[in-house]
């Protein structure tokens, strides 16, 4: 069995060689090619995937090799319940991805197709791999090509100046990490996860590591003062890089915390870190929704949206956390956590596409300058007003089952909490519909809107599939929440 | 020492060949001595040169140095037949000198005694300063080659006082002579003051901050071939002489020498890397960022162990790599524009992809990205810093 895991690590790295020397207009159709059969691989691992487990932290399909003897380091790599989930999510989004540029021109789409195949290879080594220094490796594997992609194929004035700082910020996040991870090593003596896991620290030495380590998750994710680089990063990157960056790459971050953060430094948690990351991330919440309220931009209110949800995502999992530490063992938040880290990739990806369609209709981002379109695309009107519920979080969406999850663990950490962070909800319908009610109904331009057809096949398919996504898991989320619920156990466990 | 000679030997052929054909022999003499030179390393050395070896002697860590600087002096002569296309004449005495200059290397990584570390740095040392100039009608290399001789005269003025006082104290030039009596006299002034002297020497041919100030101007006169030679296989023979020489001449004293060396590398990292960051011509910042890795890799002294001297050697060679990958397009680059400037690059990606990717890896490399050669050398770096 081990070989499945083996070939669905290595298919993107072929298929991403492949591309670089297919200098040929074709590439798109290959790159879709693999990334189907990628996806086949992961839903077969999904179907053979055993959900109720009989014992503690299981790790399905698993691969170890030896690597160094000299850094106690090996290639160990397994699935469990949270891995297979965000590596389902990877292989869900990706080929959408690719999809979702089958309309437009590309300078170089051999290249382009080719990082994203690269990007992916990197997304799935950080979601399978047990192994600290590995992890750090495939962390920094994804910053390369998504640097590429939006350095080369961005908004031809602001790309250099942008991907530089994003760059820059996220590299010396993760040299933070790498160094925290060193320092537990040098007491651990190996980088396996079981001994990262048992390295005696004090509480003193946690909080730091807990800092050093949750600066490059921090801004990854982005928690509200390491936020800067992203409404920029996103808006000015091409629309697959943006899709990238927040639907998948975001989750790194989420799944780091809980692989990583939680069960080394259990001790800094319970103490005075857990309840500051708290702080912040609500601070995010309503800052990151206030922006959005007020943002002209599509992908700008798109990008400020994320930053408000992903507060609500940390917030939840610092709140289980802290209370695990304090009274017992609770893992709610990080159920909601995975729940709402699959339904807000699907969700964000989708908005990324409908603010593209915009762009592409409209030719401009400035969202008081497009309107009426409803009456001319109504197939699009329904897909993006699903999606747009999906993201704000209406019952029987995705969004709805993570959000209150989520919104239930912070209430048992603390009611004030959980009442501002709950605000996202209503600020995240304020936004999300002016949004839509400026771009889709009142008077647009009139020129635009008569030559205007309605979404192409290629769109519609992309905004369908996801749109497919949104009403499933919100009707039925109960096999995304039993298939986390077993590592997360074990991870909420190995904190006491 | 075979080595040494077959390389001495090749370098006094390609000196002679230039008589022929204007040199056009020369490349490749010198790339079928270095072949041979390399087989002979991977050897070891005859018997016959155990005598000398109060001297000079081809260890283990010398033949793996060797074999590094020998590789990476390979790479630069394959180079070279495109770097030097633009001026015809006087080529076979560059490639000659590039290898005297190796041969010193050399020399360096064996050296067993004070005046062969000597000789060896002047063999290293001369050659390149009449490399520096090499582009006659063009003043900054003229200026270059001014300020390294300068400068280097300085260094070894400074390198001669610290031997001197060394010797006073010890009445040996031998570097074990100089261990035991470090060990058994740790107080004594004389020694201390003749170690500081001699590691300021060393950290002006390896450009550690304060010392730093010619290479910027060096490097940007210097013809870009010469460049990448000193920031590979200087950098590598100076690094392993002076490690060499706090490690196993100055280990007793080490308390006395090591926390200058810290306020080295604190102002090499701090002012290399500032000003690396605003430089805006490549040359130079490539300069600035070979002072950077010289601080970086001086860390090594920090937390000795059984492994460093392969960190140092992994490190070293990781380094040199990445910067012939970046001097090969900075080289074709400079070819077609006549000039360094980041604005020269423009579109380089679009011309000559290969030539694009290579350069983005070798780049990559010495940051320090994972996947790259560079990444494996400063984690390994960093390990024995921490512990």
């Amino acid at each position: 069995m081990s070989c499945l895991l083996f070939t669905l690590l290595l298919l993107p790295l072929v298929g991403s060689g492949l591309l670089f020397f297919w200098k040929n207009n074709s590439s798109k159709y290959i790159a879709l090619a693999f990334a189907f059969a990628e996806m086949f691989i992961a839903f077969y691992m999904l179907g053979n995937f055993d959900f109720h487990p009989t014992v503690d932290a299981p790790l399905q399909y698993e691969i170890a090799y030896p690597w160094s003897s000299y850094i106690k380091s090996s290639f160990n790599f397994g699935i469990d319940g949270m891995s297979m989930l965000m590596v389902i999510l990877t292989n869900i989004l990706v080929p959408l991805i690719i999809l979702s540029s089958f309309n437009e021109k590309k300078a170089y789409p051999n290249s382009f197709y080719a990082l994203i195949l690269l990007m992916q290879f990197g997304l799935l080594g950080v979601f399978t791999s047990l192994d600290g220094l590995l992890f750090y490796i495939f962390w920094e594997v994804t910053l390369i090509p998504i640097w590429f992609i939006a350095g080369l194929w961005g908004q031809e004035d602001k790309r250099i100046k942008f991907t530089t700082k994003f760059f820059v910020y996220t590299f010396v996040g993760s040299l933070f990490m790498l160094i925290g991870l060193i320092y537990v090593y040098n007491q651990s003596a190996s980088f396996a996860l079981t001994d990262l896991y048992n390295a005696t620290l004090n509480t003193n030495e946690q909080t730091v590591i807990f800092w050093f380590i949750f600066f490059a998750f921090a801004v990854k994710l982005p928690v509200f003062p390491f936020h800067t680089w992203q409404p920029d990063t996103y808006t000015y990157s091409p629309t697959q890089g943006s899709m990238l960056l927040s639907g998948i790459m975001l989750k790194m971050a989420v799944y780091g915390v809980l692989r990583y953060l939680l069960p080394i430094t259990p001790l800094a948690i319970g103490g005075i870190s857990g309840e500051i990351v708290i702080i912040l991330s609500v601070i995010g919440i309503i800052y990151g929704a206030l922006i959005a309220m007020i943002s002209t931009d599509s992908k700008r209110l798109i990008a400020f949206s994320s930053l408000s949800h992903v507060g609500l995502i940390v917030a939840g999992i610092f709140a289980s956390a802290v209370v695990t530490m304090r009274t017992g063992l609770t893992f709610e938040g990080g159920q909601g956590a995975m729940v709402q880290s699959f339904a807000h990739g699907i969700n964000v990806v989708g908005l990324f596409y409908c603010a593209d369609i915009l762009y592409k209709r409209f030719k401009t981002r400035d969202i008081r300058k497009m309107g009426g379109l409803a009456k001319v695309a109504p197939k699009f009107a329904i897909l993006f007003m699903i999606i747009l519920l999906g993201a704000t979080g209406v019952p029987l969406t995705n969004g709805f089952i993570g959000e209150f999850i989520l919104l239930k663990s912070v209430f048992a950490y603390n009611y004030i909490m959980a009442v501002l962070a709950g605000l996202t909800l209503i600020l995240c319908a304020a936004y999300m519909l002016r949004f839509y009610g400026k771009t889709m109904f009142g008077k647009g331009d009139e020129a635009v809107l008569a030559t205007t057809k309605d979404i192409s096949s290629v769109e519609f398919s992309v905004l369908a599939s996801l749109a497919v996504f949104v009403i499933a898991l919100g009707v039925y989320p109960q096999p995304i929440i039993e298939m986390v619920s077993n590592s997360l156990v074990f991870i909420y466990k190995s904190m006491l | 020492m075979s080595v040494l000679i077959v390389l001495f030997l090749t370098a006094v052929l390609v000196l002679f060949s230039g008589v022929f054909e204007k040199g056009k022999y020369a490349r490749y003499i010198g790339i079928l001595g270095l072949i041979v030179g390399l087989y002979f390393s991977f050897l070891p050395d005859c018997e016959f040169f155990a005598q000398y070896k109060a001297m000079y002697e081809y260890g283990y860590n010398a033949a793996l140095f060797t074999k590094i600087s020998i590789v990476v002096t390979l790479f630069l002569f394959f180079l070279g037949g495109f770097a030097f296309s633009n001026h015809r004449s006087h080529q076979s005495e560059l490639y000659s000198l590039m290898l005297f200059a190796l041969c010193g290397g050399i020399v360096l990584f064996g050296y067993q005694n004070l005046v062969t570390l000597f000789i060896g740095i002047e063999i290293l040392s001369i050659p390149l300063y009449v490399m520096a100039g090499a582009n006659k009608t063009d003043l900054r290399s003229t200026e270059a080659s001014m300020k390294y001789f300068l400068m280097g005269a300085f260094a070894t003025g400074f390198l001669l006082f610290g031997v001197a006082l060394v010797y006073g104290s010890v009445g040996s030039f031998d570097l074990y002579a100089i261990h035991d009596f470090a060990i058994n006299n740790p107080k004594n002034l004389m020694l201390i003051m003749g170690s500081i002297l001699m590691l300021s020497a060393l950290a002006f041919k390896v450009s550690l901050a304060p010392f730093h100030m010619w290479s910027p101007d060096v490097y940007q006169g210097s013809p870009s071939l010469i460049t990448a030679f000193m920031a590979s296989v200087v950098k590598i023979s100076g690094f392993f002489a002076l490690f060499k020489l706090m490690t196993i001449g100055f280990n007793g004293i080490a308390g006395d020498w090591i926390n200058i060396l810290g306020v080295f590398i604190i102002l090499t990292l701090l002012l290399a890397n500032v000003m690396g960051l605003v430089q805006t011509n490549a040359k130079r910042m490539l300069a600035y960022s070979s002072v950077s890795h010289a601080g970086y890799i001086a860390l090594i002294f920090f937390g000795l162990n059984n492994f460093s001297t392969y960190i140092l050697g992994f490190y070293l060679f990781a380094y040199s790599l990445a910067t012939v990958g970046v001097f090969i397009s900075l080289i074709w680059v400079e070819k077609i524009k006549k000039e360094t400037s980041f604005a020269a690059f423009n579109g380089l990606g679009k011309r000559e992809p290969l030539l694009a990717v290579v350069s983005t890896i070798s780049m990559l490399s010495m940051a320090g990205i994972p996947l790259t050669a560079g990444f494996i050398g400063k984690l390994g770096l960093q390990f024995w810093v921490r512990h």
